[in-house]
């Protein structure tokens, strides 16, 4: 294996952490705004499930990211480095004004935008795009609507219950569970991804035949990489997820958290690379709907969306002028 | 008769699920019907409650009170 494929496997790894550090505080944010964690436990809690996705979960979107984006046979080393820089651009610019887009997304256009700059349009595989794009919009309105069923669901099962304290008791262990699914299924997509970059690496540099599965270390690296992204987590994300969309309370956690989780669930097994961000905003929305509309803070919520329009164009166009340095090359 | 912004944001959600029907991969659209049915009931369901509460508001007994049966003479 050359120093230079080594090089951006670090790259790939880093970008993970990122993501990780980026999007993997949606995985604590309504634990922590219900408190039924502290933040540093909450964060242990996250990335410890993080890390175990990988005894559940196979390498479907891994698979999908090598193979159904960006025809394999454009792929060489400039093009995923090129297409990392712009995903990690991207993201360390959306982190900075706290706003929580997608790395998945980001990691897609990036992805995109390189291999377009090296071979023009036809380089991309449209029905593998077109998958991820329907998804984009499909993910957070599933969420949404899972999040408000299981919500109403669970006022019908307990509204007769005079024990409010042992309830709530009740729900906040709970939590923990749905805390610790969502993180699964974060660990599972989220992860997956940057095992598809290395994959499509080492199918480049013929490391790999190209019918290969996704190697064994590159599955553990990738959620080591979340996993400790996860524990040096960021705040801003948390805020804004936690409180800013609506006020949760511990029953409301849960539910938002088990609906993002059962979406991710499907979406890692169909192996659709979605985000964990979007999914897990729909969800809290829904949660909110259960209220009355005005309890969701549709001003976030439509900055959220905004961010999400722009991740696939803002990370394609990055990586687009990353990768003219080395059209020359090669 | 007034119908909350909740039931018709359910509506609007059950809408955007059929819209997407023809650009899903066709292994994926059975997820857009489904999606859109449960979007359909909460949307039926919220309105028929939004109707419900407005008899009660105007001192009108709820659906399926006496009041909707046949009067005996």
């Amino acid at each position: 294996m050359s120093l230079t494929v080594v090089l951006i496997i670090a790259v790939a790894l880093a970008f993970d952490f990122f993501n990780g550090f980026h999007d993997a505080a949606n995985s604590i944010a309504t634990v922590v705004s219900t408190r039924v964690l502290s933040p540093r436990q909450a964060v242990a809690w996250a990335a410890f499930f993080n890390f175990a996705a990988f005894l559940i979960f196979g390498t479907a979107v891994a698979a999908t990211i090598a193979k159904d984006v960006v025809d394999p046979a454009i792929f060489d080393n400039r093009v995923i480095f090129a297409g990392l820089v712009g995903a990690i651009a991207w993201d360390v610019i959306t982190w900075y004004v706290g706003l929580p887009t997608s790395s998945s997304h980001a990691l897609v256009g990036g992805m995109a935008g390189a291999a377009v700059a090296k071979a023009g349009w036809g380089s991309l595989i449209a029905t593998g795009l077109q998958k991820i794009v329907v998804f984009i919009v499909l993910s957070p309105l599933i969420g949404l609507l899972l999040g408000f069923t299981i919500m109403v669901s669970v006022y019908w099962l307990f509204h007769r219950n005079q024990r409010v304290d042992r309830l709530n008791r009740g729900f906040r262990r709970m939590q923990l569970v749905s805390a610790a699914a969502f993180s699964l299924g974060h660990g599972a997509n989220d992860a997956q991804k940057t095992m598809g970059v290395i994959l499509a690496l080492l199918i480049a540099n013929k490391q790999v035949p190209v019918d290969s599965g996704v190697p064994l270390w590159v599955v553990l690296g990738a959620h080591t990489a979340i996993g400790l992204g996860t524990l040096f987590g960021g705040w801003r994300i948390v805020h804004t997820m936690g409180s800013k969309i609506t006020k949760l309370t511990p029953v409301g956690g849960m539910s938002a958290e088990l609906a993002a989780a059962s979406t991710l669930f499907f979406t890692a097994h169909a192996g659709i690379p979605v985000s964990t961000t979007h999914t897990i905003t729909g969800a809290i929305v829904g949660v909110g709907t259960t209220q009355r509309l005005s309890a969701v803070r549709w001003g976030v919520a439509g900055r959220v969306v905004w961010a999400w329009v722009l991740t696939i164009p803002g990370s394609f166009i990055v990586s687009y002028f990353a990768f003219l340095p080395f059209k020359g090359m090669g | 008769m007034r119908i909350s912004r909740r039931a018709l944001f359910f509506l609007a959600v059950a809408l955007v699920f059929v819209l997407m029907v023809p650009p899903t991969p066709p292994e994926f659209r059975w997820l857009n019907l489904v999606m859109a049915g449960l979007a359909l009931f909460w949307a039926a369901l919220l309105a028929i409650e939004d109707l419900s509460n407005r008899r009660r508001d105007l001192g009108l007994p709820r659906y399926g009170g006496p009041s909707d049966l046949p009067s005996a003479d």
